[in-house]
């Protein structure tokens, strides 16, 4: 096992040298795609993803049987076949990328205000670059950072963490730490979940688990997530500053 | 794609406003489900097909075994495959051939719950390492859709699990011989613990929270949270798919009622798989017949 839990304990730091509530270092750039409406780069440690948004745009098939009176949200995600350890093509049928899929239109399908935008489309693609853990996550906060750049209205930033249990046997149930932003080693060792807030105060708009952990972890993890997404919202927020102040010193000039 | 006739403005505000004042319309407790019933249509030499109503939901699993070559790259661990078919009989939404979005989320829901969490002991399928194994394959139907499919679906698979025997197997070397149900009692599959998932649905942001929704309340739900676990509490999968923000605290709350829920639908399955033996093993011979150990 590549993640020796008695010497977490006696340095209290983990494979990569951060402490149990540490992020990984986080950047992002908003407008690196010129052809797109909104684009954006970022990374979460490793994992690296490029988001574009084009839209809200005429609906591309089916024209005139939407009845429905909200934009849709559309989502494409293509894991590039580099991006992981092992050099594999993934299908687009996947399951597991169809349900990733799913998770960001539907999360974001509340979060826009898609009722100003009747009979359209606002279609979310996501590269994968690199991956190491916390993909969903990564992917999440990639599409808030594009959709703002897009100029597509919200009600808050969507922001999101993973957030991991130490030990995931029963008899070592002091050992239990909550720990905050996994990466892909920890990922499979560990029990974990992905956290995605939006609206502040606390609220959960996605929470996702997948592996197999005691009911009595959930709470810390949840906390643990819950405030590590507070963080992540404060640094997309700083890029989006950043971003803005860049654009408008160079429409004074 | 025909899609589902949306409810009216009328019917959904009615249903609202009288959840509003803590009224069901079939008018059930927030947290209450409809009556289960589970049954194992089949002969007495027929194992592994469970049929579960809730309500007027309707889903039927049937588990079917094959001897195949394993995987190369699990060469000491057999294959189990979970099929769903959501089809025209069961809703007029379903479409055939073409994979919708929720057979998708169920089929992917399913295989979290009961293959991730390692529900089946794969390893116990193994039957020449490397060359024979059992190839378990689990085919859900839905016949009939009225809400709460994932719940009734993993039910339907869990009970045909522990209801299902495969065919017992003898080896010699590299001669593996599979013996014929009449010549040999069929053995049972190795369960490590049994999921179930509970659906709760939520309305005005998490405010009222509904466990088992009808279909027409499924309809007018602000999001859904999807919790398996098992009896010992724990949790194998939770899956809140974007819908309007919840409050942190209410996703433990759901947990504390999908334990109970679980603990009693553990004790469902328990009771109707006792009863299906007594009804099977009606001249008593069966204790005689087995070719079981106990371990």
């Amino acid at each position: 096992m590549p993640l020796d839990s008695s010497i977490y304990t006696l340095s209290a730091l983990r494979l990569d040298g951060r402490r149990w509530n540490e992020l990984r270092r986080i950047n992002g750039q908003i407008s690196t795609q010129q052809a797109a409406d909104g684009s954006s780069y970022f990374e979460m440690g490793n994992t690296k993803i490029v988001c574009t948004v084009n839209g809200p745009q005429e609906q591309k098939r089916g024209g005139g049987r939407d009845q429905s009176n909200e934009a849709k949200v559309e989502v494409e995600i293509g894991i590039a076949g580099f991006s992981g350890v092992d050099r594999k093509r993934r299908m687009r049928n996947d399951k597991r990328i169809q349900e990733m899929q799913y998770t960001i239109s539907s999360a974001f399908q509340n979060t826009l205000f898609t009722h100003l935008y009747p009979h359209s489309t606002i279609a979310i693609n996501l590269h994968v670059l690199s991956q190491d853990g916390s993909l969903l996550a990564a992917c999440l906060n990639a599409c808030t950072l594009a959709l703002i750049d897009a100029g597509i209205p919200m009600s808050d930033y969507i922001a999101a963490c993973t957030t991991g249990s130490m030990a995931s046997y029963a008899d070592k149930e002091d050992e239990a730490d909550p720990l905050l932003d996994l990466n892909g080693l920890e990922e499979q060792e560990l029990p974990f979940l992905t956290v995605g807030t939006s609206g502040g105060e606390d609220k959960v708009s996605v929470l996702i688990m997948e592996t197999r952990v005691q009911m009595a972890r959930l709470e810390a993890m949840i906390s643990v997530g819950l405030d590590g997404c507070k963080q992540i919202r404060s640094i997309l927020d700083g890029i989006v500053r950043a971003h803005g102040k860049k654009v408008l010193e160079s429409k004074v000039s | 794609m025909p899609r589902e006739a949306e409810p009216s403005t009328n019917e959904q505000a009615f249903l609202l406003s009288a959840l509003r004042e803590n009224i069901r319309l079939d008018s059930r407790a927030f947290d209450a489900f409809r009556p289960i019933d589970l049954s194992f249509p089949g002969g007495p030499d027929e194992y592994g097909t469970a049929e579960v109503r809730i309500g007027k939901t309707r889903v039927l699993a049937k588990i079917s075994a094959e001897v195949v070559a394993p995987y190369a790259d699990r060469k000491f661990e057999g294959v189990f495959t979970i099929a769903c078919e959501l089809s025209p009989m069961g809703s007029a939404a379903f479409e055939v051939g073409r994979q919708d979005q929720s057979e998708i989320l169920l089929s992917r829901l399913l295989e979290k719950t009961i293959r991730r969490s390692g529900a089946l002991d794969t390893e116990s399928l193994c039957i020449v390492a490397g060359s024979k194994c059992f190839h378990i394959r689990a085919d859900i139907h839905v016949l009939d859709h009225d809400g709460n499919l994932m719940d009734a679906s993993c039910l339907a698979l869990v009970a045909a699990l522990m209801h299902f025997r495969r065919p017992d197997v003898e080896i010699h070397g590299e001669e593996v011989t599979v013996f014929d149900v009449r010549e040999r009692d069929p053995v049972r599959l190795a369960m490590q613990h049994q999921p179930f998932c509970v659906t709760t649905s939520y309305y005005d942001g998490g405010a009222i929270m509904l466990q088992d929704a009808t279909l027409l309340e499924e309809q007018c739900r602000d999001g859904e949270i999807v919790i398996s676990m098992n009896r010992f509490g724990e949790v194998c999968s939770i899956a809140k798919y974007g819908g309007t923000p919840v409050d942190g605290l209410s996703m433990l709350t759901c947990t504390n009622v999908a334990l109970e829920k679980v603990k009693m639908l553990d004790k469902l399955v328990k009771d109707s798989l006792a009863a299906d033996e007594k009804r099977r093993d009606a001249g008593g011979l069966m204790a005689e017949l087995s070719a079981e150990n106990d371990r």
